[in-house]
C-alpha cells in the first residue's frame, strides 16, 4: 500500500534519514523500531508532509512526496503524532470535530463522532471537558480518535504507548490490533519493541537513519540483534 | 464619588477601544507570531473609506460596514502580498516586514490621497450626551462601550462555535497538528488576518468618531497602545489582550484624573511605569498565552 | 555746458553699466535648496508649503528671475521628517553651493539644518516654523516667515480681554513647543492685561482621549470664562467633543493649528470657536485672488493656508534680492533683515527691528454654522508680544 524508496530527510546539515526504503502492505501492522534518534519519527513526519524529504513516497502508486500535510491527510494518510499533541484549551468535542471537519459534514460528521465515542467510551464521559485536563492515557485515546475522524486508509502512529501506565499500554495495543481488523493499515513507531512485535505483521529496524534489519514480527522478535538491543533490558 | 464614577465610566470606554485594538494584534500574533505594526494603517484604510462614503452622503451604517470590510480586505491583501512570502522567516524578520508595510502604506496615503487630514464629519445627533443620574456619557463613548461588548460577544461566538473559529484557536496552540487534520494553513492565516482587519475597522470607526478626521499617520498612536495593551495582557492571548486593553485604559484615565497638576505632564511616564510594575509582577502578562508548540 | 557734458557722460556711463548688468543677468543662474519633510510627520505642513513655493518661483523665473537677475533652479530633498536626514540634506545642499536654504515647518530640524547654513553664511528660512526661538537659536542667517507663536498668543489674549473674559483655563501638551508655549504666551499676556488663569490641563499628542481631563474641567467651580488651547488634530476635535459632552459651555480660543476643514466639519459644537490663522481668503482680497488662481492652475483649491504662506516666501526673497542687488550671503542677510512692509498675500511682512521672526498681520476667525467668519486682522503690538 505504501512504498518508500531512497527516502532521506535532512534538517540543515544533519541527515536524520538516509536512503531508506521499505513497504507497508495493505491491511497490515508494520512497525519501525530503533533507538532514540534512529530516524523513526522523521520518517513518519516525511510521509505525512511535516518534514521536507527527498525520495519516493507512494500510496497505492500515487506519489505523496512534496505535498503539504493538508493534502496528504486528504489522500487517506493520518498521523497521530508523538506526544499526543491534543489541543489543550479546546474541548474533547472540538478536538474530534476539527479532526473530521474537512473530511465529513453534517450527519456524516456526527456519525463518525458517534463511532469514535463508541470506540472510546471514556471520551464520551469527558466530551465537554478541555482536552488539557485529561489524563495521559485519555489524551492518547483522544489523539487516536481525532486521527481516525478523517477515516484514513493508512494510520501512522508515533510512540502511542510513551509515558502511559502499563495497564493503559495494554489497552492501546489492543486498540491497534482492533483497528487492523477494521481494515485500516497501520505503520507504528514504538520504543516498546516487545509488545509492538507481538501485534506486528512486519518490522523494520533503523539505526542512524538507515535500515539494518527487517522481517516478520516473529522473526524480528527472535533475532539476536533485537533481543540484545531492545528486549533484554 | 460622582467624579470617581464618571472617571470609571471614562476608563471603561477608553479601555474598550484599546481592547479591540489589542485583540486585532493578538489574533494574528497567536497564529503566526507576527506583531503586525501595519495594523494601524488598516485603521487608516477604514478611515479613508469612511471619509469617501460620508463625502458622497452614503448612510452611516452602510459607510461603517464598508469601512470594516475594506480593512478586512486590506489585511488579507497585506497577508497575501507581504507576509505569506515571509512565512518561514523568524519573528524578527516578520516584524520588520510589518514596519515596511506600514511605511509603504503611509507614503501611499500621503502622496496618493493627501498629506493633510481629511474631515470625517459625523451626523450631529452623534455628538449628543446622555445623562444617567450623576454621570454623563457622550454618544460616541457610549457607542464605544456597546460596540466593544457586542464585538467581544460576536468574537467569542465565532471562536467557540464555528469550524474556522475553533481552527484558529487550535492553530494558536499547535499549527502543525491542525494541518495534519487537513485544515489548510493558508486559509486559517488569511482568515486570522481578515478577522484582525475587521477588528481594526471597528476600532477605526470609533477612533475616527472621536477625532473627526483621518490622516495618513493616524494609525501610529493606536497601534502603539494596542502593542502595550497586548504585552500587558500576554502576547498572543486573546483574553489577555482584552484584559490588557482595559488595564491600560483604566490606568491612563485614573492617572489623568488623580495625578497632581505638577505631575500631569509626566502622565505617560506614570502609565508606562505602571506597565513595568505589572510586567515585573507577571512577566508573561496578565493572562499568558498557552502554546502547545513543540520542536 | 561743462556741467551738462559731465552729466551726459555720467548718464551714458550709467546706461552702459546698466546694459552690461542686464547682459550679465541673463547668464546668472542660482540654486535654492529645500530640505523639507515631503513624507512623514511634517508632510501635512511641508507639502502644501512646497506647492505654493514652487508656483511663486516659477512665476518669478518667468518674469526674469529674483531681483530681475537670478534665474532659480530648485534642489528639493525630502527629509522624511527626520531631523538627522534634514541635517544630511542641508550638508549636501550647502556643499552643492545653494544660495538660499529652506528648512521644514518645525523647530528642531530647522535649528539643526540652520546651524550648517549659518556656518556657510547662507541665508535660511523655515517654511512655517512658528517657534519664535528658532532664529536666535541659530544666528543671524536664520529667518522665519510665518506668524510666530508669541504673536498669535498676543492677539488671542487681546481678543479675550476685549470680549470681557476674566478667567481662562489653558490646556497644553509638553510634547511640542507649539502646544506647550503658545498657551503659556497667552497666559502671560492675558495676565498682563488683567485676566487670571483659572486652571491648567495637560494632554499627550495623539492621545485623543480627553474624558478624564474634561471631567476635571466640568468639576471646576466657578467655571472659567474661556478655554484656550493650541491643540490641533486629532486632539482638538476629540477635546471639543468630550468637553461639550461633559456639559462645559465655556467659549474656546484656538490657534492656527485648527485652521482645517476638520474643525468646520464638527457641526454645531464648533460654533463660537475663535482661532488665529495666517490669513483668511475673502473675495477680492489678494489671498482670495490667489486661492482662485491656484484652483485655476492646479484644478483644486488650496487645502490650507500653508500653500499661500509658502507662495509668499519667493516674493519676500525677491524683495531682498532686489534691495541687495546680489545673492551673496552677507549682503542678502542684511537686506532680508532690513525689509519693511513687503506686501504679501496676507498683508505685509517686516523684519526690520525684529529677531528675524517677521512682524506680520494675523487674522482671527470665528466658526459659525460650519464656516469661518473673519473677526479681525491685526498686527500684534510689539510692546505686548512676550519675549521668546
Amino acid at each position: 500500500m505504501l512504498e518508500i524508496e531512497g527516502l532521506s530527510v535532512r534538517y540543515g546539515a544533519v541527515e536524520a534519514v538516509g536512503n531508506l526504503g521499505f513497504t507497508v502492505p495493505k491491511g497490515s501492522i508494520t512497525v519501525l523500531l530503533g533507538a532514540n534518534g534512529a530516524g523513526k519519527s522523521s520518517t513518519l513526519n516525511a510521509i505525512s508532509g511535516l518534514a521536507p524529504s527527498r525520495g519516493r513516497i507512494a500510496l497505492n502508486g500515487a506519489e505523496l512526496g512534496g505535498l503539504p500535510p493538508e493534502e496528504i491527510v486528504r489522500r487517506g494518510v493520518a498521523l497521530c503524532p508523538e506526544g499526543r499533541r491534543v489541543f489543550p484549551s479546546l474541548s474533547v468535542a472540538d478536538n474530534l470535530h476539527l479532526g473530521g471537519a474537512v473530511h465529513a459534514k453534517g450527519e456524516e460528521l456526527a456519525r463518525r463522532t458517534e463511532a469514535e465515542l463508541d470506540r472510546f467510551p471514556i471520551l464520551r464521559e469527558r466530551y465537554h471537558q478541555k482536552a488539557g485536563l485529561l489524563s495521559g492515557g485519555e489524551q492518547q485515546m483522544l489523539a487516536v480518535a481525532r486521527a481516525l475522524m478523517s477515516a484514513p486508509r493508512l494510520l501512522l502512529l508515533d510512540e502511542p504507548s510513551l509515558g502511559l501506565a502499563p495497564k493503559v499500554v495494554e489497552q492501546v495495543f489492543g486498540l491497534i490490533s482492533g483497528l487492523r481488523t477494521q481494515g485500516i493499515t497501520i505503520l507504528l513507531v514504538e520504543q516498546n519493541a516487545e509488545r509492538a512485535l507481538e501485534i506486528a505483521d512486519h518490522g523494520y529496524v533503523l539505526q542512524s537513519g538507515a535500515l539494518v534489519l527487517s522481517g516478520s514480527g516473529r522473526e524480528l522478535a527472535e533475532s539476536p540483534l533485537i533481543r540484545d538491543a531492545y528486549l533484554a533490558g | 464619588m460622582d467624579f470617581f464614577l464618571q472617571q470609571l465610566l471614562n476608563a471603561v470606554s477608553l479601555g474598550g477601544i484599546y481592547a479591540l485594538l489589542a485583540l486585532g494584534l493578538a489574533v494574528v500574533f497567536s497564529i503566526v507570531a507576527l506583531i503586525n505594526f501595519a495594523h494601524g494603517e488598516l485603521m487608516t484604510v477604514a478611515g479613508y473609506v469612511l471619509f469617501v462614503c460620508i463625502l458622497y452622503a452614503v448612510p452611516l451604517p452602510i459607510a461603517v460596514v464598508a469601512a470594516i470590510a475594506a480593512a478586512a480586505v486590506a489585511a488579507a491583501a497585506t497577508e497575501r502580498l507581504a507576509f505569506r512570502p515571509m512565512r518561514r522567516a523568524d519573528p524578527t524578520s516578520l516584524m520588520l516586514t510589518s514596519f515596511a508595510v506600514s511605511a509603504i502604506l503611509k507614503v501611499l496615503f500621503q502622496n496618493g490621497i493627501s498629506a493633510r487630514p481629511k474631515p470625517v464629519p459625523l451626523p450631529p445627533d452623534l455628538s449628543g450626551t446622555l445623562t444617567f443620574g450623576p454621570v454623563r456619557l457622550g454618544t460616541v463613548p457610549l457607542a464605544s462601550i456597546l460596540v466593544t461588548c457586542l464585538s467581544l460577544f460576536a468574537l467569542t461566538l465565532f471562536l467557540k462555535r464555528t469550524v474556522m473559529g475553533k481552527a484558529m484557536r487550535a492553530a494558536a496552540e499547535d499549527f502543525q497538528v491542525l494541518r495534519l487534520m487537513g485544515i489548510r494553513a493558508n486559509r486559517v492565516i488569511a482568515a486570522a488576518f481578515a478577522l484582525s482587519g475587521m477588528l481594526a475597522g471597528i476600532s477605526a470607526a470609533l477612533w475616527v468618531a472621536q477625532r473627526g478626521s483621518v490622516d495618513p499617520l493616524m494609525g501610529f498612536v493606536p497601534v502603539l497602545k494596542a502593542f502595550v495593551a497586548s504585552v500587558i495582557g500576554g502576547l498572543g492571548s486573546l483574553s489577555g489582550a482584552v484584559a490588557g486593553g482595559f488595564a491600560l485604559g483604566i490606568a491612563e484615565v485614573l492617572f489623568q484624573a488623580y495625578l497632581p497638576d505638577a505631575a500631569l505632564p509626566f502622565r505617560d511616564a506614570f502609565v508606562l511605569g505602571f506597565v513595568v510594575l505589572l510586567l515585573l509582577w507577571r512577566p508573561d502578562g496578565l493572562i499568558p498565552a498557552r502554546t502547545g508548540r513543540r520542536s | 555746458m561743462t556741467r551738462t557734458r559731465r552729466m551726459l557722460t555720467l548718464c551714458t556711463a550709467m546706461a552702459l553699466c546698466g546694459w552690461a548688468a542686464v547682459g550679465a543677468a541673463g547668464a546668472e543662474e542660482v540654486t535654492i535648496g529645500l530640505a523639507t519633510g515631503q513624507t512623514g510627520g511634517l508632510a501635512p505642513f511641508d507639502q502644501p508649503s512646497l506647492a505654493g513655493f514652487r508656483m511663486a518661483m516659477d512665476e518669478i523665473n518667468a518674469r526674469g528671475g529674483l531681483g530681475g537677475t537670478y534665474m532659480v533652479t530648485l534642489d528639493i530633498k525630502d527629509t522624511r521628517s527626520d531631523t538627522g536626514a534634514t541635517v544630511q540634506a542641508a550638508q549636501e545642499l550647502v556643499a552643492a553651493g545653494v544660495k538660499f536654504l529652506i528648512t521644514p515647518c518645525d523647530a528642531d530640524p530647522s535649528i539643526a539644518a540652520g546651524q550648517i547654513s549659518q556656518a556657510a553664511q547662507i541665508p535660511t528660512m523655515t517654511f512655517c516654523g512658528t517657534t519664535p526661538t528658532i532664529t536666535d537659536a541659530v544666528g543671524d542667517y536664520m529667518f522665519g516667515s510665518y506668524p510666530a507663536d508669541n504673536g498669535q498668543a498676543t492677539l488671542l489674549a487681546q481678543h479675550a480681554i476685549a470680549k470681557g473674559y476674566k478667567s481662562a483655563y489653558i490646556l497644553k501638551s509638553p510634547d511640542s513647543a507649539y502646544t506647550l508655549r503658545l498657551p503659556e504666551y497667552f497666559a502671560e499676556v492675558f495676565q498682563k492685561l488683567g485676566g487670571t488663569v483659572a486652571g491648567e490641563g495637560s494632554y499627550s499628542l495623539g492621545q485623543q482621549d480627553f474624558a478624564a481631563e474634561v471631567t476635571k474641567i466640568a468639576a471646576l467651580d466657578p467655571q472659567p470664562d474661556v478655554i484656550m488651547t493650541a491643540a490641533y488634530e486629532p486632539d482638538f476635535p476629540a477635546f471639543l467633543k468630550a468637553l461639550r459632552g461633559a456639559g462645559v459651555t465655556a467659549p474656546i480660543l484656538g490657534s492656527d493649528g485648527i485652521d482645517s476643514p476638520t474643525t468646520t466639519g464638527l457641526g454645531d459644537i464648533a460654533n463660537g470657536i475663535v482661532h488665529t490663522t495666517a490669513g483668511f481668503p475673502t473675495d477680492g482680497s489678494p489671498l482670495g485672488e490667489f486661492y482662485a488662481k491656484y484652483e485655476a492652475v492646479t484644478g483644486a483649491a488650496p487645502e490650507t493656508v500653508y500653500v499661500a504662506t509658502g507662495y509668499e516666501i519667493p516674493y519676500i526673497l525677491d524683495a531682498a534680492v532686489t534691495a541687495a542687488g546680489t545673492m551673496d550671503g552677507p549682503a542678502l542677510r542684511d537686506a532680508l533683515a532690513n525689509l519693511e512692509n513687503v506686501p504679501v498675500l496676507t498683508g505685509s511682512v517686516t523684519y526690520k527691528g525684529t529677531n528675524r521672526m517677521p512682524l506680520r498681520a494675523i487674522t482671527l476667525v470665528e466658526i459659525q454654522g460650519g464656516a469661518r467668519v473673519p473677526v479681525e486682522t491685526a498686527t500684534p503690538d510689539p510692546a505686548l508680544v512676550p519675549a521668546p
